[in-house]
């Protein structure tokens, strides 16, 4: 969400609006996530699959984090349409 | 700890979510939701609560590593992570009030409506080397 909004209103070049993006996220996982454990009633959270996850989304945060650099401005827009275009896609027709 | 298929699956799953995240900026659980009961078996619920709890380190490394290499811009980073932990709080007091499908839908709307943006933009855009 936050990626579009600073393309669209503040023109922010793509490769910094994706950075700016991910830095942003940390406060507001880091704060959602008492949240989201206090008001439910049960929270749900699957330790064991969640370490697997992050053994994997580690190392590839680090390398795609790199290769950002490296990768022009409009393949990098098209790239951030196609993800945001399907999940959306996914999120209107099967909610 | 015996490592399962489906830990595999987890781990091949992180590594390419966690590539997105760090090129394309979103958190991860962007996808990690919509693909955790499908691709794991587990309940939105969990689905949603685990991926929360994945995306923190996630973006700590992508973040350091961007900021390492200069990409990101302080100050517009902080104030979204400032207004974003404002919006966080609302957000979750608002969506325990709203049908998950709305929710859902009008997510996907703005999701849509900004890749349709994006991409009119790069199609405007003049070629240039960065």
């Amino acid at each position: 969400m936050l990626v579009p909004l600073q393309v669209f209103w503040t023109d922010t070049p793509q490769r910094n609006a994706n950075a700016n993006s991910l830095v942003a996220i940390i406060p507001i996982a880091v704060a959602a996530l008492p949240i989201y454990f206090f008001r439910k009633g049960s929270p749900q959270i699957d330790f064991h699959v969640a370490l697997f996850l992050v053994i994997g989304s580690v190392v590839g945060a680090y390398v795609g984090a790199r290769l950002l650099s490296r990768i022009p401005d409009r393949p990098l827009k098209v790239a951030v349409a196609v993800v945001l275009g399907l999940v959306g896609l996914k999120e209107v027709l099967w909610p | 700890m015996a490592v399962s298929w489906g830990d595999l699956v987890a781990i091949v799953g992180g590594l390419g979510a966690g590539f997105l995240s760090g090129t394309i900026g979103i958190g991860g659980g962007l996808l990690f939701v919509p693909t955790m009961p499908v691709g794991l078996r587990l309940s939105q619920a969990a689905a949603q609560g685990t991926s929360l709890v994945a995306i923190i380190p996630t973006a700590i490394v992508g973040g350091v590593t961007h900021f390492r290499r200069g990409n990101v811009l302080p100050r517009p980073a902080l104030l979204m992570g400032g207004g974003g932990v404002v919006g966080a709080v609302i957000g979750a007091l608002v969506a325990v009030e709203v049908p998950g499908p709305v929710l859902a839908r009008v997510w996907g709307g703005f999701l849509v409506f900004s890749a349709y943006r994006l991409t009119v933009q790069a199609i405007r855009q003049p070629q240039r080397t960065p």
